[in-house]
């Protein structure tokens, strides 16, 4: 046990310097998907559309793909943005990955994904849910209402008031289906979403 | 030492007392087989919830997952050429375990994408030469006519370490972290090189590439000619259709049971994956004295037989009894097949200078089976029902038996004294 926490001791420091020289790019990718490839559609947007003001754009759509790629490789680092706004661990956290823990104090499962609605607020959760060794777990959306975090705690500690059994008959979430259906609130729960906002 | 000593020695579950030379080589095999079912657990379910909880995406997930398939089906058929032109097959053994622990150290320490891939190719990669060098390890500790037994015996020490892993690992992942599994895995390879050092001693100069006595290898040196072979086709045909009604099977019906039963689900799951393991372990000496005694075509029935079984029982019955009690038919189908592969590979190939070429061969026909298998299972889950889904699995696996029963030759190579096996036939029926 010894050798083995000293190892990790020296390990993940040296892990942590290979990996912010060479993959830092490709970590950013995995660490949100969706994010990432998004800001940069939106960056590489406004800087066209920007360009367009002062040179063709055919001269000016270039330089920004490069600018966006490059940074996060090459070695002197880019300025930094001047509009950076402060997200404390106490105040934020992501989301994915994290455990559902249920009314019994048990891990419900993992959260996988995040489904938003058309304004990109947080509409429901999708839920990793049941089996063993990844053998039989479903995915299943939960009202995002019905989360409680609790800051300050490992992990924000997430827990959800819904047992097992309840959550068992909810449909499995496809994310690519017409007619998807979400675990909602109890009937003396909450108004309803399109109330609420 | 005569057949006779040997197969009762095997046969009485290791307590070989007068079995002098072979001994310590067969226990250092048995120990190694052990040691690597044990990392192997390390590598497999553990990966996606590890992965899901550093915040990694269901899209990145499958992506590295997937890359782990495809570098396993490429390597396949290179890493068994490979294997057969290295003469230290403990040598192998030897960087493959150290290729696994390299590969979960990544895991742990950093998993970052480019960690992760490498950790995930480096693992495909090593999977297909371990194998194929124990096996051929195996061929070099046993002689010809009790491969059967031996192989059993892999079978069986695999099965319980794979048991032994996915406890120790599932604890420590319920206990400590999803991470320390892949340190535990890591550390667990330590352990399986001891038993290699007796091994390391053995010659595998031609006889251990080829069973026969005494047969050349530079007399059937064309490899395609090796591949060519009826019976080896027909077998990975086989094999390939039984894992394409097999490997589904599981998951399915994991996916039932999340629905049906209460909140034991995880409960009744893991009896569903625990179960056949404890059968393997249980039955693969039978199994490997049945194919010695009566043949291998009847193993071969037998296990596939079990396929149709099941499937029809699924797609039936709902109730976790019997659903546990039918998936431990399972154990007998993973007995049957971790024991003919090897087997029947050697019976073909064995002689021909090109056995881990062959095992390759037919292990790329097992992956393309079991990558085909998820996905016709969950595409006609999804369209006609779970119980259509279970009813065509069974029809592979009928479509396999059949396939055995009307062109699978017999391989069992003619036995020199056909009495010799007389007894055992009778004690293992």
């Amino acid at each position: 046990m010894i050798p083995l926490t000293r190892f990790r001791r020296k390990a993940l420091p040296l892990a942590a310097v290979l990996a912010l020289a060479s993959v830092t790019g490709s970590g950013r990718a995995a660490s949100g998907d969706a994010a990432s490839s998004s800001g940069r559609a939106a960056q590489s947007g406004s800087a066209v559309a920007s360009g367009g003001n002062s040179a063709p754009p055919t001269a000016v759509t270039k330089p920004p793909a490069q600018a966006v790629t490059k940074p996060a490789v090459t070695k002197p680092s880019p300025p930094t943005p001047a509009n950076l706004e402060a997200l404390p661990a106490s105040a934020y956290t992501g989301i994915l990955g994290k455990k559902i823990i249920g009314p019994d104090g048990k891990e419900l499962g993992l959260v996988v994904d995040v489904v938003v609605d058309a304004q990109g607020g947080p509409h429901a959760a999708v839920i990793d849910f049941g089996g063993f060794l990844g053998v039989g777990s479903r995915k299943i959306a939960v009202d995002w209402r019905l989360l409680k975090l609790t800051p300050g705690a490992p992990d924000w500690k997430i827990s959800l008031n819904i047992s097992r059994d309840e959550i068992q008959g909810a449909p499995e979430f496809k994310p690519d289906a017409a007619s998807g259906q979400m675990v909602g609130p109890p009937p003396q729960g909450p108004p309803s979403h399109d109330v609420d906002r | 030492m005569s057949t006779d000593d040997r197969v009762a020695g095997i046969g009485s579950a290791g307590k070989g007392r007068g079995r002098p030379a072979a001994t310590p080589a067969e226990r250092s095999l048995d120990w190694l087989n052990l040691f690597v079912g044990n990392i192997q657990t390390g590598f497999g379910p553990f990966i996606a919830v590890y992965l899901t909880t550093q915040g990694w995406t269901e899209t990145s997930i499958g992506l590295a997952l997937s890359l782990g398939t495809v570098a396993a089906m490429a390597s396949q058929i290179p890493a068994g050429a490979l294997v057969d032109a290295i003469r230290g097959k403990a040598w192998v053994v030897l960087l493959s375990i150290l290729a696994f622990s390299i590969s979960a150290l990544l895991f742990a320490v950093q998993p970052a994408p480019l960690a992760v891939y490498v950790a995930e190719i480096l693992h495909s990669f090593s999977s297909c030469t371990l194998g194929p060098a124990i096996a051929a390890i195996s061929l070099a500790v046993a002689g010809p006519s009790v491969l059967g037994l031996r192989f059993g015996r892999n079978a069986r020490f695999a099965a319980i370490g794979n048991g032994i892993g996915a406890v120790l690992m599932g604890a420590c992942g319920y206990y400590v972290s999803e991470r320390a599994v892949f340190f535990l895995t890591a550390a667990l390879t330590l352990p399986a090189l001891v038993p290699l050092l007796p091994l390391a001693r053995l010659d595998y100069s031609p006889p251990a590439a080829g069973v026969g006595a005494g047969a050349p290898q530079a007399e059937h040196a064309s490899p395609l000619r090796a591949l060519g072979d009826r019976r080896l086709l027909i077998f990975a045909c086989c094999v390939l259709l039984f894992t394409l009604g097999n490997a589904a099977m599981l998951p399915l019906i994991g996916n039932t049971l999340t629905k049906t039963v209460g909140s034991e689900a995880s409960l009744v799951i893991a009896a569903c994956i625990v179960v056949p393991q404890l059968i393997v372990a249980l039955a693969s000496p039978a199994i490997g004295r049945l194919a010695e005694a009566r043949g291998r075509r009847i193993v071969l029935l037998l296990g596939f037989l079990t396929l149709p079984i099941r499937g029809l029982v699924f797609a039936a019955a709902a109730s976790p009894v019997p659903l546990v009690l039918v998936q431990a038919l399972d154990g007998i189908a993973g007995a049957s097949l971790g024991v003919m592969v090897p087997l029947v590979t050697s019976d073909v190939a064995g002689r021909s200078g090109h056995y881990n070429l062959a095992l390759g061969f037919v292990g790329f026909a097992i992956g393309i089976g079991a990558t085909a298998s998820t996905t016709v299972a969950g595409w006609i889950g999804d369209r006609l029902g779970q119980p259509v889904a279970f009813a065509s699995l069974a029809v592979f696996g009928l479509a396999a038996t059949l396939l055995v029963l009307s062109a699978m030759p017999e391989t069992k190579p003619p036995h020199p004294r056909p009495g010799a096996m007389a007894p055992r036939r009778r004690r293992s029926e």
